[in-house]
């Protein structure tokens, strides 16, 4: 299914997950979506870890609401706590099944979004995994001069503004060099067309929700 | 036609500030190989940002005259009409690059200028093919070392089609067996394919026998260089010039290395070194890029795990607790930048002679001997970060001498710096070393200026580290 369909599907499904009062409806996301990461083959280390991180707020609401929760309370902590872990399945469906560059190609393509937007997030998440490198740098480099920097010290966020500053400047001489401009006509040399059966099956997928959630389930 | 011809030109950054560049005139022919001397700070880099429209003059009251490319003015032109008539080649190729992979690179730039998605997988195909670079399509740029960036870097001009190559001290990041070839290529690109070119460089070693012109940028303006032959015979270093001794045994060490290993991810860098490092004297460390002299360093350091022993001052390196290192060894990073830690250079001297070991030494009057030796009176109450690179530069290693540690660890000091700042910086290192009985030990590509100022020479070759008499022969040829 095409990233930006899917994307759509699950902010779908989530919003109206909070207003829907039942258990049951949670539940089913959290089975059918696990299913679905199981089918896609996800490793199950990362599906655990899906699990296992989240148990201390789910545990939490829970208790809260038992503890301090009025009227129907023990309906109230269990709706709640599924609630979260059913966003939490939705979350995993998209960022385990997506990759960021279809998602943007897409995006760009097919729901024209400035491609200023889609090339500067690209370009941002090309730059992520040197920002921890140079966190270190800087406060090596700053130990060479006799001087700690801490994590609060304002040093550290002045140098690493200023880091940034350069980023981003470097990043868009670097894209205009390459013949990049905002209003430029580009063409696709990978295209990402949305087929007609990701519509039915999104509009599949989203009656079906909406019959189950009619049916009041408890 | 004239390639490009620049009338007049004068341009500031800001309104206040000195122009950078004053009434420039420069002509430059089609199809001809052309160079860009002057030192650093000198504003080449500017020029050559103007030229591409990276930089652009028609903004007011910053800049005035006019810019012809084929007889066409630029002022109007589009990013896409510029990269495909003029291509500009970054210093540092890793800045060039917005994409993760060598094939992402490419797509993203000629879908920028608008090619055919039919036409594109042949393109590639054929730029990578030129350089023969054909292997590299796949691979993520990260890996890449800072030749064939540049290489890739070339066939997307190539790609792209642009019929003139602009190149901004393209060799900076580039070790000097890959610089000799960059430079038959760019040759070949020129004779075989008709392109021009035209490479601003500090250092012009390597450029004997294929240049047409070489141009002088010198107090904002451009000339021609009187005497070009003699300007080049300066570069032209002959390794024989450059003999060492080896270091007699038994002497006090400062760094000692018994079965040293050092890895970085799956490649081995080093195995199993057995060696002594005798205290006191200047050591000149040289090796391949990509073998593991930074990653050395920050061994030393504590930037970077090893196995086996290595010992400062008899007592293992991983024992010392880092602030307690840091007060013993100084490691001097390459980008001089992210050492500053003040706005002004005169706030930055104070914070080094807080620290400073032997602080009786650093007296005013000698504070200010140094600094006019590095040219940088008048400068005291300017922002560090608007300092030129060079004088970044020679701040940087000023404040990191001005500490005193016993041991000072310098990672390409010399990178970029003119003739005139190489000469100045090495003759305050040594004088300040030898005060204060420092021992050094530089990683430097850049050897023009510098003989009779190494006492050894280390050499990182084949996973082994060891002194050696001579220089390998690739760092020359």
């Amino acid at each position: 299914m095409d990233s930006s369909i899917k994307l759509l599907l699950v902010l779908l499904i989530s919003f109206e997950l909070a207003f829907v009062q039942s258990i049951v409806v949670n539940i089913l996301v959290i089975v059918l979506g696990m299913s679905y990461l199981l089918v896609k083959k996800v490793k199950l280390q990362k599906l655990l870890l899906l699990i296992i991180i989240p148990i201390i707020p789910v545990a939490s609401t829970w208790s809260s609401f038992y503890v301090n929760g009025t009227g129907d309370f023990i309906h109230s902590a269990w709706l709640l706590s599924s609630r979260i872990y059913a966003y939490i399945i939705l979350g995993g469906i998209f960022s385990f099944t997506t990759s960021i560059n279809d998602l943007l190609s897409s995006l760009e393509q097919n729901w024209h979004v400035p491609s200023k937007f889609v090339y500067g997030t690209l370009g941002a998440f090309n730059f992520a995994p040197r920002v921890r490198n140079s966190m270190l740098q800087i406060k090596t480099a700053a130990l060479m001069r006799g001087e700690v920097l801490h994590v609060w010290s304002p040093q550290i966020f002045f140098k690493a503004i200023l880091l940034s500053l350069r980023w981003s400047d470097n990043l868009s001489r670097a894209m205009q060099s390459h013949g990049y401009a905002e209003n430029n006509v580009r063409t696709h040399y990978r295209k990402q067309r949305i087929p007609a059966w990701n519509w039915v099956l999104f509009i599949t997928i989203f009656g079906v929700f909406q019959f189950i959630v009619l049916k009041k389930l408890p | 036609m004239d390639k490009l011809a620049i009338n007049d030109l004068t341009f500031s950054y800001t309104k206040d500030s000195d122009p950078v560049l004053d009434n420039l005139n420069l002509t430059i022919k089609n199809n001809t190989f052309n160079l860009l001397f002057g030192s650093s700070g000198s504003g080449k880099s500017t020029l050559m940002q103007i030229i591409t429209g990276l930089v652009r003059t028609n903004l007011p009251n910053l800049g005035s005259g006019t810019i012809l490319i084929n007889g066409q003015s630029i002022e109007t032109w589009t990013p896409k009409q510029f990269v495909q008539e003029v291509a500009l080649l970054f210093q540092n190729p890793r800045e060039q690059f917005s994409m993760s992979s060598v094939e992402d690179e490419f797509v993203f730039t000629l879908e920028n200028i608008g090619m055919l998605p039919s036409k594109i997988d042949s393109s590639i195909r054929s730029a990578l093919e030129r350089v023969k670079m054909l292997d590299f399509r796949n691979r993520d740029i990260d890996g890449l070392s800072g030749g064939e960036l540049q290489k890739i870097s070339l066939a997307i001009t190539l790609a792209m089609d642009s019929n003139f190559i602009i190149l901004d001290e393209p060799f900076a990041n580039v070790d000097s067996s890959s610089r000799k070839e960059l430079i038959l290529l760019l040759k070949e690109l020129q004779i075989q394919d008709g392109k021009t070119i035209l490479i601003a460089d500090h250092d012009l070693s390597g450029y004997d026998h294929v240049y047409d012109n070489i141009f002088h940028l010198y107090h904002h303006q451009i000339a021609a260089l009187p005497h070009p032959e003699k300007t080049l015979a300066y570069f032209q270093s002959d390794k024989d010039e450059f003999h060492f001794q080896i270091p007699a045994e038994n002497q006090p060490g400062v760094l000692h290395f018994a079965d040293f290993s050092l890895d970085a991810g799956s490649k081995v860098l080093l195995d199993q070194i057995q060696l002594e490092i005798p205290t006191g004297y200047r050591i000149l460390l040289t090796g391949d890029n990509g073998t593991g002299k930074s990653t050395l360093f920050n061994a030393i350091s504590h930037l970077h795990p090893y196995k086996g022993v290595l010992t400062y001052k008899n007592k293992e390196v991983q024992k010392y607790k880092t602030t307690k290192l840091s007060k013993e060894v100084s490691l001097i990073f390459q980008d001089a930048q992210i050492q500053f830690l003040k706005m002004t250079v005169s706030e930055e001297i104070e914070l080094s002679l807080k620290h400073a070991r032997f602080s009786e030494i650093w007296s005013p009057e000698f504070i200010t001997k140094n600094l006019s030796l590095l040219n940088l009176i008048g400068f005291e109450n300017h922002i560090v970060y608007q300092l030129s690179g060079g004088q970044k530069k020679k701040l940087q290693i000023l404040e990191m001498l001005m500490l005193g540690n016993p041991l000072v660890l310098m990672d390409e000091p010399l990178a970029g710096l003119d003739i005139e700042s190489v000469i100045q910086v090495l003759d305050m290192i040594k004088k300040v070393c030898e005060l204060q009985k420092q021992s050094l030990i530089m990683i430097s590509h850049q050897l023009v200026g510098t003989k009779n100022f190494f006492n050894y020479h280390l050499e990182l070759k084949d996973k082994n580290l060891y002194f050696s008499e001579r220089l390998d022969d690739g760092l020359f040829d």
